[in-house]
């Protein structure tokens, strides 16, 4: 495995670089972490798809869609996710390698500068993002959000998140809500990228084939002209137990129902035992050979998904199913009892060790998808140490039967959310 | 003995071995030393259209259930002595399998026992095991899934856009079809189709990644049953050039309207050639990209917005078609407005400058999809069946000129074979 060299740019901006020349591309990033707020969830997550529409030199976004076309149908691609309570706002390039460059240009180069320059130069009036291109980011924004209410499954378990953290940071929507983003002033706007620039935390990394230096020295050169005495520090709080459960039914016209139920683990980044609930999670419901893809599709033939996953930096997990309304208190029943049959200790050897060979597979396959490597990196930033891909799962294999049964009985079922057809009921 | 056959590309640095195996089946082996994982397809030229069909050494033509392509693929999975997930589990391998319009693959990634996942692969797709229990479990499951469809308007939206398009090609139907069409498969369905359509003549197996080509072909020699050279007779109704109906609706649960535009364009049993589907690439990539006159001119009206708006090349056996989407406040008005550059660019010819950028970013993107060892498997797998070979491919990219994209241009595009699906919300 070729290694990652890290280095500091300056306060609070770390530089990771992977060089791998396995790789026909190259893919860097810039990361803003910030504490997501009601406040500035949206204006921030506003900024990120600003900035990657354009920059000084390339003033709109079809003379920036004309370079990247030009540099072999490069992209520039904006993003925003959360990380347990911390709003994440990323900012990424991506092309070929320079070997494949037709008339010997130096894309690495060019992404390099072009993402500098999208986040340090924007084409500022008077200080002010422009006032068409500023109310055009508004109504996209505002139509992504409005987007994720056509996919059920996403749906679905967005509110039971919603609901399951509505006193918690993590509640927050990660683009905002439409209402805050209606409310945007262009002044504030300015206001949040020197917020970002000069207080978030930040990381980079360069991954593929190109060499990281000279991008390291854009970088370098362009952070020497701001000032960052004072970083904002991030951090997720978890609560540890469900006190009571959450029961929301709501009702819309779709033709399967959905249910998504979420339990607490008392497990999340930096805590050592996250490897023991990965490996529950997996045994739980993350292959096709765990209990609620053996039971409630193959045996009870309830539904064609049934899965659960492990958010490792909130310490939730959640199980999604879609099921006709009259079985979604069976599925319920039968995914609770799944779980019951794993806090008791029922489950052998073989069970463990699919869930372990799995994971095992999929850790080494991070490092042939840079995207993958790059999502790896950025999920560990609030670690204590971090791991290569292989080192966690080495971690995994080492986990005993005793540690997921801790795990198991660790976890409390905090939500039940249950999306269903109108005018059915639910036995 | 094998006929084999290396396959290099200067313009990549790569190289592959085609081997016609003396069982009938066709092999390709792509050597990526450097990667962890490896991947591999075995597929047969089978798919959701194939439900009329005769066999050299028969004389009935035989009909069959819409659906019956994608329950046989749910079904193989199960053998006599347990089903393939729970082989795979002792090998750590991610293991799945999907049916499109045009072929069915059953697919696994790993990165450690190779050999052995490769050996579960080849044995369960050639061990079919049908009773009338385990095809009637499969009901519930399939019932699930097809219900979550339903629900999904992108899915809806695209299946009312092929029924307005075609007359009477069976790529209208549903890929799983139907809760009825289902209820009339039988074992005896299934084993008629599996024998007709699962012949290794018919089918074609790549491997991609860190492996051993002697080990593969020894492995093949292995496991592979010699089939009979049959020929098969896909039996389509004659469809007509023109459309059934310019326009269908639908209501369902979204946020917003969503909309598919398609151009139809005439098709017969021989596929469009490597350098037409290129061309068709490029000219999209003019007409439409995200650097275009055209994207500028919808985004700017509000028309559309840069995270939905979409287009394809949507090519298959006896149907073709250019395929527009998104979200839209006024999916008539796009329509519209795509006609009307159409139009002008016909009238002024396309400029210079923009087909050597298009060219430049669909040959940089095509590069970049060499990273992945499923990208490669699944394009080899897609352009056996279609009768091209992959690096070819690549050089028409890079060999397109105006003249080609101008002819496309003239003979793609017909206002009068076009149709547009509209998915508005609830009322």
């Amino acid at each position: 495995m070729i290694g990652i060299e890290q280095r500091s740019v300056c306060n609070g901006v770390n530089f990771r670089s992977v060089k791998d020349t396995k790789f026909k591309t190259v893919r860097m990033s810039v990361s803003f972490l910030m504490p997501i707020k009601k406040e500035t969830a949206a204006v921030n997550a506003l900024l990120t798809f600003m900035l990657s529409r354009a920059c000084k030199q390339y003033p709109n976004f079809t003379k920036l869609g004309e370079r990247l076309a030009e540099l072999y149908g490069a992209n520039i691609d904006a993003d925003v996710q959360k990380l347990g309570d911390v709003q994440l706002l990323h900012l990424s390039a991506t092309g070929i390698a320079d070997r494949y460059a037709l008339n010997g240009e130096s894309i690495s180069t060019e992404l390099s500068k072009l993402l500098c320059s999208i986040i340090f130069e924007p084409p500022l009036e008077k200080g002010l993002f422009p006032l068409d291109s500023f109310e055009q980011e508004k109504r996209q924004t505002i139509e992504l959000i409005k987007s994720e209410y056509n996919d059920k499954r996403i749906y679905a378990r967005q509110r039971c998140e919603e609901i399951m953290c509505s006193k918690e940071p993590y509640g927050i929507n990660r683009f905002g809500s439409i209402e805050d983003i209606k409310n945007i002033q262009r002044e504030e706007l300015t206001q949040a990228w020197h917020n970002l620039l000069e207080k978030s935390r930040i990381e980079i990394l360069v991954l593929g084939d190109c060499h990281p230096d000279p991008i390291f020295e854009d970088f370098y050169n362009a952070f020497k002209l701001i000032n960052r005495t004072s970083i904002t520090p991030c951090n997720t709080t978890n609560i540890l137990k469900a006190e009571k459960v959450n029961d929301v039914t709501e009702k819309m016209e779709v033709a399967q129902s959905k249910l998504v139920m979420g339990f607490r683990t008392q497990t999340a980044i930096p805590d050592e035992n996250v490897e023991s609930v990965i490996l529950l999670s997996a045994i739980f419901g993350g292959t096709p050979n765990s209990k609620l893809f053996l039971n409630v599709r193959e045996k009870l033939s309830l539904c064609y998904y049934c899965s659960s996953a492990y958010d490792i930096m909130k310490g939730i997990m959640l199980v999604q199913s879609g099921v006709e309304t009259k079985n979604v208190e069976k599925a319920k029943d039968e995914i609770l009892l799944q779980l019951n049959e794993i806090k008791k200790g029922n489950f052998d050897d073989n069970e463990i060790n699919a869930a372990k060979l799995s994971l095992s597979n999929g850790y080494h396959s991070i490092t042939d998808s840079l995207a993958v490597l790059e999502a790896w990196y950025l999920a560990q930033t609030f670690s204590n140490q971090v791991k290569r891909p292989e080192e966690a799962a080495a971690i995994i294999n080492s986990i005993t039967r005793d540690k997921v049964i801790d795990a198991a009985n660790r976890v409390t079922l905090d939500t039940i959310y249950r999306l269903v057809g109108s005018g059915e009921d639910v036995k | 003995m094998n006929i084999i056959k290396e396959i290099k590309s200067e313009r990549l640095g790569d190289h592959y071995y085609e081997v016609k195996h003396p069982s009938g089946l066709k092999i390709f082996i792509y050597p990526k030393e450097n990667n962890n994982s490896t991947y591999a397809i075995f597929g047969t030229k089978y798919g959701s259209i194939d439900n009329c069909f005769k066999t050299s050494d028969e004389d009935q033509v035989k009909e069959v259930p819409a659906g019956i392509a994608h329950y046989l693929e749910h079904k193989l999975f199960e053998s006599e002595d347990g089903d393939a997930f729970a082989r795979y589990a002792k090998t750590g391998a991610s293991a799945n399998a999907y049916t499109s319009f045009d072929k069915t693959c059953y697919l696994f990634s790993c990165t450690d026992n190779v050999y052995e996942s490769l050996e579960i692969l080849l044995d369960f797709v050639q061990s079919p095991y049908f009773t009338e229990q385990t095809v009637k479990k499969e009901q519930g499951i399939i019932g699930q899934e097809i219900r979550m469809y339903d629900d999904d308007p992108q899915w809806r939206v695209m299946f009312n856009l092929l029924g307005a398009l075609y007359h009477n090609h069976p790529v209208k139907l549903d890929i799983a079809g139907t809760v009825e069409s289902i209820a009339k498969i039988t074992p005896d369905l299934l084993y008629k189709c599996y024998n007709t359509f699962y012949n290794l003549n018919n089918m074609v197996l790549c491997v991609v990644g860190n492996v051993d080509y002697n080990k593969v072909l020894e492995l093949c020699d292995k496991m592979l049953k010699p089939s009979k050279p049959v020929k098969i007779d896909r039996i389509f109704e004659k469809e007509p050039d023109d459309v059934v109906k310019p326009r269908v609706e639908q209501k369902l649960s979204v946020a917003s309207p969503i909309f598919e535009l398609g151009f139809k364009e005439h098709a017969d049993e021989n596929r469009k050639t490597a350098n037409q589907i290129a061309q068709t690439e490029i000219l999209l990539e003019v007409l439409a990209s995200e650097s275009s006159p055209l994207f500028k001119r919808l985004l700017d009206a509000g028309l559309i917005n840069q995270s939905s708006f979409s287009y394809e090349y949507f090519e298959g056996p006896g149907y073709s078609s250019i395929i527009f989407s998104g979200e839209s406040k006024d999916p008539d008005t796009v329509a519209k407005e795509i006609n009307k550059e159409v139009a002008d660019l016909r009238k002024k010819g396309i400029n210079s400058a923009a087909f050597e950028r298009a060219k430049k970013a669909v040959y940089g993107r095509m590069i970049s999809s060499f990273n992945s060892v499923d990208n490669i498997a699944n394009m080899m797998a897609a352009l056996t069946f279609t009768g091209h070979e992959l690096f070819n491919y690549v050089d028409a990219i890079a060999e397109a000129d105006i003249n080609s994209i101008n002819a496309r241009l003239n003979s793609q595009f017909k206002e009068d074979c076009s149709a547009l699906s509209v998915v508005l919300p609830l009322d």
